[in-house]
């Protein structure tokens, strides 16, 4: 693979780009804007996938099938569970403040922690040029503020929200760190979760039906 | 190479895993047709699948390795194993949830979706399938994935207030968990591509990785462990990422419940071991780490177990314990540990399919699953108290039945190994097991019958009488029909034979056990 065919430029903003709206999904209290950043952090990923087919033909394939699962399909499944309901989000365990300076935290500590030892995922020395290790720093914050959304929201679709910014931190990582295999595509379009967030969303909507909210914390039938 | 496989294309494989899919398709398309020939198609797929299960077995047995699409697919004596319980107990289970089901769905909104039960219950046991025979690591992950997904709704299945909350956490949880998997799985092959050794062979394939791994820098092959271990443990229900677990075992329909203890979560272990096992030749430490997991796991479920009073929640916490002990006998990576863990696996397989058809048939007779709204069940239900105690004794590993005999293994590799204090964590684990199974069991078929209690009355002989939530006595109680007590009877059997005769199972056990031994005899 040449890395030099590569706009390194243009991927290291999309890539930082990404966590912007990582942040911005999990900390809007407003579910239809959370799903307006994951659609744009989608599109960014999309941008990543096309930037990296420079070097690998096949990554048009997976930026083609990125584009309808993550852009298009998985919001209208998001959009289409909160259709005629209140779309603000349930109270999260930790308020609005506290959460976002948290986020920012965590947003700090991971990508300052991945980019300083980024031989730890990526032990090549392709791996240690300075896109691949932005790349992967943005990847592994965006999994870490994935997982804090899940742990810490009670709101069932934001959580579903969260489970998409884990699978994007894992897609993104895998493009930066096997850019020039010819499997990577078929690895990237075969582990789409959009599947996944369809029955989520549909057993969401039976809690719904069944409980009156989307709120986990009342999800207290089965205890011990 | 003298020492190599024989290796020989067959479509076997391939067919294993998209008959079940296929005929999923089929009872999906097919909802007009009705039960009975939803029912069938279930029976005839799941036996064919075994028929399947023992000619790989068969073949393996004389040295052979099958693959199929350019080694994509690879059974070997291991995959064999999984395929034949995964069919097995598949047959046993569609058997018994044909009966079963009528009762349970005979009326009400759930009648018109026994098609959509049957279908997914095909495709649970395709993709199960699927994730034993294939070789390629990426797809390990979609296969254990595609489980969730086709298991998922069979949970939530009765759509009420527990199922769906059941159904919700299993999705959610197992989604999050497995998502650690697939991190382990990028890094895994990102790494062995790096390595720049593979000569040829692919980055995705197990066999292929297993012959570089040890060219990965320690850093990153301690991460990859990680993230393989916290998911595929996730799915496997090892503690402590193990809370899905009781939720959607007890929650789901009995039947699924049989597939979710008894199958899946070994066919999780075993994505496990096949990853993991890869990198213990030059990383041997990792395997007192995972020793050091096994037992944790191993006394928490029993711990939890001991205070339950739901059978089904006592049963899925006794499984979490039982995985405990095939993960410590895999993890140890000897000859010896590894064939106590797979015989342990194979045994856990029997007796907690048949525990968990037992508590079904308990459920079916009287309404009620609360240990304290059940006793003196003995007289009405032989077979059914029989056949619970029967598994009862061999999960507590009473000799000389099955179970005696893979705890016995498990503890003399712990022994040889010098993990002096695991061995007695798995013994004191196994005292607890009797305590917790054979008190229930007592209190359920022996114990004085509950006066008043809104399942059942019972009579001055004390022989019990169903009655329905309003209190008025219905029908007399009686043995579950034999389409449900015959696959009990099957795996009771298969319990004290596997117990009488161990050497049976050897020449399998044997074979499998040389795939994962990669720490030597």
């Amino acid at each position: 693979m040449n890395p030099e065919a590569l706009n390194t430029g243009l991927i290291e903003t999309l890539s930082l780009t990404l966590v912007i709206t990582s942040v911005a999904a999990v900390e809007m209290r407003r579910l239809k804007f959370s799903i307006v950043a994951y659609v744009c952090q989608a599109l960014l990923i999309v941008g990543v996938l096309l930037s990296f087919a420079a070097v690998n033909k096949a990554l048009y394939w997976w930026a083609a099938t990125a584009l309808v699962t993550k852009a298009i399909l998985t919001p209208w499944f998001l959009f289409r569970a909160i259709r005629g309901v209140d779309d603000r989000e349930l109270k999260p365990v930790i308020g609005f403040g506290p959460s976002v300076v948290i986020a920012a935290l965590l947003m700090l500590s991971f990508f300052r922690l991945t980019h300083g030892r980024v031989a730890l995922l990526a032990p090549t020395e392709l791996g240690q040029l300075g896109v691949f290790r932005t790349n992967l720093a943005a990847a592994s914050t965006v999994f870490a503020l994935g997982l804090y959304a899940v742990l810490t929201r009670r709101d069932a679709i934001k959580t579903v929200i969260g489970l998409c910014l884990l699978e994007n931190g894992v897609h993104l990582s895998l493009v930066s760190l096997a850019p020039g295999l010819p499997e990577t595509a078929l690895f990237g379009v075969a582990t789409e979760v959009v599947v996944t967030v369809f029955l989520l969303l549909y057993v969401i909507g039976g809690v719904r039906e069944v409980f009156g909210s989307t709120d986990t914390f009342r999800l207290r039938e089965l205890r011990w | 190479m003298s020492g190599e496989p024989l290796t020989e294309s067959s479509l076997i494989p391939a067919a294993v895993f998209l008959l079940p899919v296929l005929a999923g398709v089929i009872v999906f398309s097919a909802a007009r047709l009705g039960r009975v020939f939803q029912q069938w198609i279930s029976v005839l797929t799941a036996a064919l699948v075994t028929g399947f299960g023992v000619w790989m077995v068969g073949q393996t047995l004389k040295g052979v390795v099958l693959t199929t699409w350019n080694r994509e697919l690879r059974v070997d004596a291991l995959s064999a194993l999984m395929v034949i319980i995964i069919g097995g107990i598949g047959l046993l289970t569609t058997i018994y949830s044909a009966r079963y089901l009528d009762e349970r769905l005979a009326e009400g909104p759930l009648a018109r979706r026994t098609h959509t039960f049957h279908g997914l219950l095909l495709w649970f046991l395709g993709t199960m399938l699927w994730g034993c025979v294939t070789n390629n690591v990426i797809m390990l992950y979609v296969a254990i994935e595609a489980t969730t997904l086709t298991s998922g709704l069979l949970v939530a299945f009765y759509w009420d207030r527990r199922a769906l909350e059941a159904g919700y956490k299993y999705l959610m949880l197992l989604t999050i968990g497995i998502t650690f998997a697939l991190f382990g799985c990028v890094l895994l092959y990102a790494s062995a591509a790096a390595t720049n050794k593979l000569a040829g062979a692919s980055a995705l394939l197990i066999s292929d990785i297993r012959g570089v791994v040890q060219f990965i820098p320690s850093g990153t092959a301690a991460i990859t462990i990680a993230f393989l271990v916290i998911g595929f443990g996730t799915k496997a229900g090892i503690a402590p990422f193990h809370p899905w677990l009781p939720d959607a075992h007890a929650e789901a329909p009995t039947p699924v419940s049989v597939l979710l203890s008894g199958v899946m979560i070994k066919m999780a272990l075993y994505a496990l071991a096949r990853t993991v096992s890869i990198f213990y030749p030059a990383w041997p430490q990792v395997t007192i780490f995972l020793v050091a997991l096994g037992c944790f796991t191993m006394l928490l479920g029993i711990i939890l177990a001991l205070t339950q009073n739901d059978l089904k929640r006592l049963l899925a916490y006794s499984s979490v314990s039982q995985m405990g002990y095939v993960l410590v006998g895999i993890a140890l990576g000897t000859y010896l540990g590894c064939y106590g863990g797979l015989f342990h696996l194979l045994n856990h397989a029997l007796y907690k399919s048949l525990l968990f058809m037992c508590v079904g048939a308990v459920m079916y007779a009287t309404g009620a699953r609360r240990i304290s709204e059940l006793g003196g069940l003995r007289q009405r239900m032989p077979i059914t108290s029989a056949c619970f105690f029967l598994g009862a004794l061999a999960i507590s590993g009473f000799p000389p039945l099955n179970g005696f005999w893979s705890k016995l293994t498990i503890y003399l590799a712990l022994a040889r190994a010098g993990l002096w204090w695991a061995a007695i964590i798995a013994i004191l684990a196994s005292i607890l097991t009797m305590v917790v199974m054979i008190r229930a069991g007592y209190r359920v078929f022996w114990g004085t019958p509950p006066q008043g209690s809104a399942a059942y009355q019972v009579d001055q002989g004390g022989a019990a009488c169903q009655a329905d939530q309003g209190g008025a006595v219905a029908p007399t109680l009686r043995e579950v029909p034999a389409r449900m007590f015959v696959p009990m009877m099957i795996l009771a059997a298969a319990c004290a034979l596997l117990g009488i005769f161990p050497q049976a199972a050897y020449p399998l056990l044997d074979r499998a056990t040389t795939v994962l031994a990669t720490l030597g005899k």
